[in-house]
């Protein structure tokens, strides 16, 4: 039953208003409250393949690039409003592009990366460029179309290997630099995004998702910002596929798959929409718990279900909100 | 005479911030009982208090993390307390909202609008309001066919109590009934109002800003200000007010 003489009251810290503006620098126990989040998440990242063995090392290899779509679904999702559920396609113009380089030109694979990033991008934003016109559910529907028009396209044809793909490329380095590559772009994307949703492109583009008509009124081509976020999102994506060419020596359409696309959605809810570090933190969580129940055989997607639909009934606003709210505010009882 | 609806010591918080503090008014069975405040008095929140709709609002906010609402004190209707009742349970009841900025169903024609408002009524029950709106309302006649969405914002208005009449409220909650329209469409709503009450024994609980046309018609009423309510009387001694006058005439 409800208590009829008090509520609960939710407080912001006094030590998160202290941070907020110059004072931050005042003491250092401000600027540590300030860091620790975000130290803890970079140091985190790049101490976690110390403690892990080959396989698991590989597996994080996977969610890096799971981590970098997913941060490019939320950031498309949540700060342009467009819900694209093409990211296989950025990943799979990105591996062909690279593999291409490589098998055709033989160039090394840190230089088909960065190239590939590039072009992959461009290819994407250009393909996407008609579908931009649309919003929601026809955006949702048309981006989701793409992978699967591009991979009949690649086995019908048969062109780039047909089903057979391409194999035999260069791989990376070695497995320290395998690691460490996808890591720092995870981080570098992160905070690079971070960045520029709060400059004022970010604010432009939150303006599309709240009331596109307004931004037109006010002067603004939506359709040229709307192309830069794509451009944007899909240089991660296709950064993700590259970086899979040359980890696996292999390109095919796989790199077409849907789980591409999936997943970062799955991760997305489970960190927290809208919170960037979130869909990243919940891709990191979701590929090894999908890798780990493996041996579950078929039965590891109905525990994943479970999984998600408990996320989405008891803790829809996520899990990095949920711990963020608790680091800045604190509740009391009030008398009412 | 116990009033059918009443709210006692009604408190509503958006977090910390307070939007209801302390508010209690009745309203009497058959009489028109307006309320009104300037924006951000906390009209349109008591009304979705008295409606219902907060708890909506309330669950809504939870799932996305957002402002936690707190809704404290009675809500009296008929002798229940009804502060947690569902908003369908509460329109079963007899409480309609017809809500602010019309909320009508754009892409269905008016008919199908009216049909849908009438849901909950019997056969016969619907075949006699359509025919008490159609004439309460003749601009609708003409306009069976039309979709919601094309209709102009007096039409809308007219459309959407007209559905929540539909309903056959016992109580019918009307928030900002005036929003946006010209004087003319203003003279037609409140005609419709003074005859929905009079002739149909319908109690309406009213909140408009605009003071000018709806005070001269109501029975009671009630200024908030800050979510509380300041000032209370029938409708000649809120007139007389000379702070209502120059709020609400500018006199």
């Amino acid at each position: 039953m409800v208590d009829e003489t008090r509520r609960k009251k939710r407080l912001d810290r006094s030590i998160k208003v202290r941070t907020e503006g110059l004072y931050a620098i005042s003491s250092g126990a401000e600027m540590f409250y300030l860091i620790l989040p975000r130290a803890a998440l970079i140091v985190g990242l790049l101490a976690l393949p110390l403690f892990l063995d080959m396989y698991w090392q590989k597996v994080l290899c996977a969610a890096g690039v799971y981590a970098l779509l997913s941060l490019g679904f939320d950031f498309l999702a949540e700060y342009v409003g467009l819900v694209c559920l093409g990211g296989a396609f950025f990943i799979g113009t990105g591996g062909y592009i690279s593999g291409l380089l490589n098998s055709y030109f033989g160039w090394s694979g840190l230089l088909c990366i960065p190239i590939a990033t590039l072009g992959g991008a461009i290819f994407s934003t250009l393909v996407f460029i008609p579908a931009l016109r649309l919003r929601g559910i026809y955006f949702a529907i048309i981006s989701f179309m793409f992978p699967i028009f591009a991979r009949d396209i690649i086995t019908t044809l048969n062109i780039f290997g047909g089903t057979e793909g391409i194999s035999a490329l260069g791989t990376l380095p070695n497995v320290w630099t395998e690691i460490y590559l996808i890591l720092l772009a995870v981080i570098i994307a992160l905070f690079a995004i971070r960045r520029l949703v709060n400059e004022d492109i970010g604010l432009i583009l939150r303006g599309i998702k709240d009331n596109d008509q307004a931004v037109k009124a006010s002067g603004i081509s939506i359709t040229s910002y709307k192309i830069k976020a794509m451009f944007i999102a899909s240089l991660l994506g296709s950064f993700g596929g590259a970086y899979l060419s040359h980890k696996y020596g292999w390109v095919g359409i796989s790199l077409f798959a849907m789980d591409f696309s999936i997943l970062p959605i799955a991760a997305s809810v489970m960190g927290g929409m809208g919170s960037l570090a979130g869909p990243v933190l919940g891709a990191f969580a979701l590929t090894p718990l999908s890798e780990a129940l493996r041996g579950f055989g078929q039965l590891r997607v109905v525990i994943y279900c479970f999984i998600l639909i408990g996320f989405i009934v008891y803790k829809p606003e996520g899990l990095l909100i949920y711990f963020q709210r608790k680091y800045h505010q604190f509740e009391l009882w009030e008398k009412v | 005479m116990m009033p059918v609806l009443e709210a006692k010591d009604m408190m509503v918080f958006y977090e910390n911030a307070i939007a209801i503090n302390n508010v209690s008014l009745g309203c009497h069975r058959g009489r028109i009982t307006g309320i009104f405040g300037a924006n951000s008095a906390g009209k349109s929140t008591l009304m979705y208090t008295i409606s219902g709709i907060i708890l909506d609002v309330k669950k809504k906010e939870k799932m996305r993390g957002g402002e936690r609402i707190t809704v404290l004190g009675k809500l009296i209707y008929e002798g229940k307390n009804i502060i947690y009742m569902e908003p369908s349970m509460r329109a079963r009841e007899g409480i309609i909202l017809c809500p602010e900025r019309r909320r009508i169903f754009n892409e269905s024609s008016v008919m199908e609008n009216l049909r849908i408002g009438g849901i909950l009524a019997t056969r016969d029950q619907a075949k006699k309001t359509l025919d008490r709106v159609f004439t309460m309302f003749p601009a609708l006649k003409n306009l069976k066919r039309r979709e919601g969405g094309f209709l102009s914002g007096g039409e809308q208005q007219m459309l959407a109590i007209s559905r929540a009449l539909m309903a056959q409220p016992k109580v019918l909650l009307l928030d900002e009934p005036l929003l946006g329209l010209s004087p003319a469409i203003e003279e037609v709503l409140t005609d419709a109002i003074v005859e929905i009450n009079r002739e149909m024994g319908i109690t309406i609980l009213i909140s408009e800003q605009y003071a000018r046309s709806i005070l001269p018609i109501i029975h009671y009423g009630y200024v908030l200000e800050n979510g509380g309510a300041v000032l209370e009387g029938n409708s000649q001694e809120l007139m007389d007010n000379p702070d209502v006058k120059s709020a609400y005439f500018g006199i």
